[in-house]
């Protein structure tokens, strides 16, 4: 029987690939909204949940490390000729090769749930996926080097701990570039859906990792204290080569974009509607009732003509200026990859009578607005809660007076209503306050 | 009988399989060999002597676990107390060591197997071998049992396995009757005498009935010195009935111990 | 003799355990500019240092302390009570210092649950791997805390010190554990 097969059955590989593989994929499943939109937000996600994997790893590797110091096998095994280095070799290759598999495991498994749904796929999810399991290959290597040096119970639990304050506060430390280099979960929290990362910052994440597997190796098969201390070197060199690639500029370091993720796709025939190419898969969901919303919008004159998804990334991106034949929606992903809260498109598209968002510092009046959008919509006025999705609550008043002022306008013939409601849409063009145009 | 490679065939040129001369062995601070003559040829070698005479720290030095600390020690016609290379000397090695650390969670078969991979038996042979030295232990029942279910003997056993998979040529046995019950240890003593036709076996013991039984050669050892070497009969001449034992071989061997200890103080 | 065996690895726990929580310390007073520990952190160092003391809960020879059995569960229990102490003594000492490890509630709170839970598994799977679970729950429990009732349930270990319904969790622990390893002992495992 090969030493490689016993070491897989009889050393904690099975068990840390396990424990890996459940504790992913639990952590994916419980909340699948968060990665459901595609394959580049599973890539974040399973970044994200690094600092659950990346110390389990570490500790399962110092689990194994003090295996030849607690069953005392020290004084038989220096009588064999084989030398340390290779000795050590099986349990490596044994404890590299279950949990960089168990890491795809994860991945694939979130795969399967958006296999049929995800419309793109960027090549950069490769390599994050691949720098992933290499990371988990290194923490496992860097914890049985770590076992072996200190062979007490309680380096396991300790190095867990360490491992999940190292992944937490190098993803969150100052300068930025040092925590690109050092953690394994950096440019893991969601701005947009066309976010990626560098590939830069892949590379420079494997040059680390690559430096601390290397440095686990070496404590693992030095023969003395002297080879010891030599084992900090290629962790050492790994951050000195990051750190001359890495890039320094916030915009390849904080949620850069995609521009491929970012395209828009299209329907062929008027009126045009457009999603990113990221979410195209709901363009055929989302194509009848953007056109209805747009039907609604048409009864303005100078309406726009096209809808278009959401496409400013507010964090990094001033406000883009506004095109007046292009109305944006905000497009949301549910659970399963398909659109989410289709009943909130309409209402949306006809809030703000297709102007957008404006300026935040123009005059707005709530009450004028809401009214305005129903008489389009043609039924009265109810509260946000319950149809704008992230509304929670709402003043009363609000909606009692857009009711009042609703009222007011059904009364009045159709083309002097119209009229105000044009006027009203003016207003917010002009950055006016919209205040009295509907009720004078 | 062994199975000899045609390595082994070839003239041997060393006369001894374990020769020593002055050697000097340091157990922590204390010199525990301080400076013993001692040459080995093939045959099982029972190794005498009071608790603290230096007989493990011996063993160590001859299993290469220990380095002397003077003197000189070869193996098999190989020089193991400088720096050389130790390697080829560690393939003819077998050793069982009085505490025998173990992986409890491998069966004795992948225990045995994994000791012969580390003694750097060709791939191909190691099968075989293993199964080899389990039957010859009496173990075959419990091949795939896992190392902690077994018993004390049991284990020793296994302990006794591991130390013979790669037919060596120099075996070196610390007290590997230990834990074991009377037919158990007459099925060593018959293994002992089968492996020393062609071997070179040292086995450490307090009985000095397994040295009679087993033994071709005793060697006596007391504060790191040689104190006699010779047959097990020669050893029961040395003593008569004014020395304490309960056999003859026992009154030779405080007959022995007494006239060194006489000598030492004198 | 029994104190003896269990004293070569006592020492090292304790030592293992108060050490880390000064680095943990020391680090947050040093690199910090808030006076108070993020919750994550003060969770995890009550963790830790549970998890490094729970592995005195078992000594290296077991069989020769099932000797005297009318003593053992006294015995036990008080010696999870003083690693209890052990860690509420160590981060509630940090209250006044420049770097603080709190609320207090929290602290007891989690101590006390979380050192249940790890005797409790103590007793199941042997206390070299008791804290695998509770180190788990800690961790998830902290990093990704929930609202709602069965959220605070599920995620006790995480939830602000005003919270009810981890009281409740931490305290059934506690006590469960408390009960079970000092009836049971910790198991023999390899």
């Amino acid at each position: 029987m090969s030493v490689l097969g016993i070491e897989l059955r009889r050393s904690a590989a099975a068990g840390a690939a396990l424990i890996t593989v459940t504790v992913g994929v639990a952590a994916l499943y419980t909340a699948p909204g968060r990665w459901s939109e595609g394959w580049m937000s599973l890539a974040l996600t399973v970044k994200e949940y690094m600092i659950l994997l990346w110390p389990i790893a570490l500790a399962a590797g110092a689990w194994q490390g003090r295996r030849e110091h607690r069953a005392k096998v020290g004084e038989l095994f220096a009588t064999t000729p084989r030398s340390r280095a290779r000795r050590m070799l099986p349990v490596l290759v044994a404890m590299g090769a279950s949990v960089g598999l168990a890491f795809l495991l994860v991945v694939g498994a979130g795969g399967l749930w958006i296999a049929s749904t995800a419309a793109y796929f960027p090549p950069d999810v490769v390599a994050i996926t691949l720098v992933g399991a290499l990371s988990l290959v290194a923490a496992a290597w860097l914890g049985l080097g770590i076992g072996r040096l200190l062979p007490a119970l309680v380096t396991a639990p300790v190095l867990a701990v360490a491992g999940v304050l190292l992944v937490f506060f190098t993803a969150i430390m100052r300068p930025d570039w040092m925590g690109a280099i050092m953690s394994p979960a950096y440019g893991s929290s969601p701005f947009y859906a066309f976010q990626t990362i560098d590939p830069r910052v892949t590379a420079v994440l494997a040059l680390f990792m690559g430096g601390l597997a290397l440095t686990g190796v070496l404590l693992l098969v030095a023969r003395g204290p002297r080879t010891s201390v030599a084992a900090v070197l290629p962790v050492l060199l790994g951050f000195g080569a990051a750190a001359a690639i890495v890039p320094r500029d916030e915009a390849a370091l904080v949620a850069p974009i995609d521009p491929v993720a970012r395209e828009l796709v299209c329907t062929d025939d008027a009126p045009k509607v457009c999603v990113t190419r990221v979410n195209s898969n709901v363009l055929d969901a989302l194509t009848p009732l953007a056109r209805e919303g747009l039907a609604v919008l048409a009864k303005l004159p100078d309406a726009p003509t096209q809808a278009h998804e959401e496409r400013w990334a507010y964090p990094v991106e001033d406000a883009p200026t506004r095109d007046a034949g292009i109305v944006t929606i905000t497009v949301r992903i549910d659970d399963h990859g398909g659109l989410a809260h289709p009943d909130a498109v309409v209402p949306e598209m006809v809030f703000g009578l297709g102007t957008g968002y404006g300026n935040p510092e123009c005059e707005r009046n709530g009450a004028v607005e809401r009214a305005a959008a129903y008489h389009l919509l043609g039924r009265e006025p109810v509260s946000d809660v319950g149809v704008i999705p992230e509304m929670i609550e709402e003043e009363p008043q609000l909606n009692a007076e857009a009711v009042e002022l609703w009222q007011g306008l059904q009364k009045l013939p159709a083309p002097e209503a119209l009229a105000r409601v044009t006027a009203v849409r003016d207003a917010l063009l002009a950055c006016q306050d919209p205040t009295g145009l509907l009720s004078r | 009988m062994r199975a000899v490679s045609t390595a082994e065939t070839a003239t041997t040129i060393h006369p001894w399989a374990v020769h020593a001369e002055a050697l000097k062995v340091r157990a922590g601070r204390h010199l525990a060999v301080d400076g013993l003559d001692l040459s080995l040829g093939t045959g099982v070698h029972g190794l005498l002597g009071r608790n603290g005479a230096g007989k493990t720290t011996l063993m160590r030095a001859i299993a290469t676990v220990l380095k002397p600390a003077g003197g000189r020690l070869t193996l098999l016609g190989s020089s193991v107390d400088g720096r050389a290379d130790l390697r080829q000397a560690r393939r003819a090695l077998g050793y069982l060591p009085q505490h025998f650390g173990y992986y409890p969670r491998f069966t004795v078969r992948e225990f045995v197997s994994y000791m012969a991979w580390l003694k750097e038996m060709p791939k191909r042979d190691i099968p075989a071998a293993t199964q080899r030295a389990i039957d010859r232990v009496g173990l075959s029942a419990k091949a795939d049992a896992k190392l902690r279910t077994l018993s004390g003997g049991m284990l020793r056993r296994a302990g006794v396995a591991q130390a013979i998979v790669n037919d060596p040529q120099v075996l070196l046995l610390d007290e590997p009757t230990v834990g074991l019950d009377p037919e158990q240890r007459l099925d060593l003593r018959e293994l002992l005498r089968d492996l020393g036709t062609d071997a070179c076996v040292l086995v450490s013991t307090h009985l000095v009935e397994d040295v009679v039984a087993a033994c071709t050669e005793v060697v006596l050892i007391n504060e790191g010195q040689l104190v006699w070497q010779g047959t097990p009969a020669a050893l029961a001449e040395q003593g008569d009935e004014r020395h304490p034992g309960d056999s003859p071989a026992e009154r030779g061997y405080s007959a022995l111990l007494r006239s060194h200890l006489a000598e030492a103080t004198r | 003799m029994t104190l003896h065996l269990r004293a070569r690895r006592v020492p090292l726990a304790l030592a293992a355990s108060v050490g880390a929580a000064a680095l943990i310390w020391a680090l947050w007073l040093t690199l910090s500019t808030e006076r108070d520990a993020i919750l994550l952190l003060v969770v995890l160092t009550v963790m830790l240092m549970v998890a490094v003391l729970s592995t005195t809960l078992a000594a290296p020879d077991e069989d020769l302390e099932r000797t005297a059995a009318l003593h053992w569960p006294w015995r036990r229990a008080v010696h999870l009570l003083a690693a209890l102490a052990v860690v509420l003594v160590v981060l509630l000492a940090t209250q006044p210092t420049g770097a603080r490890f709190g609320p207090a509630a929290l602290v007891v709170r989690d101590s006390a649950g979380l050192l249940g839970l790890t005797a409790l598994c103590a007793a199941v799977v042997g206390a070299a791997r008791a804290w695998f679970l509770p180190m788990g729950w800690a961790v998830v429990a902290a990093m990704f805390p929930q609202s709602g009732t069965w959220g605070a349930l599920a995620t006790w270990a995480g939830q602000p010190h005003t919270s009810r319904p981890a009281a409740v969790v931490a305290a059934v622990l506690a006590v469960t554990g408390l009960v079970t390893y000092a009836l049971l002992g910790a198991a023999r495992r390899e």
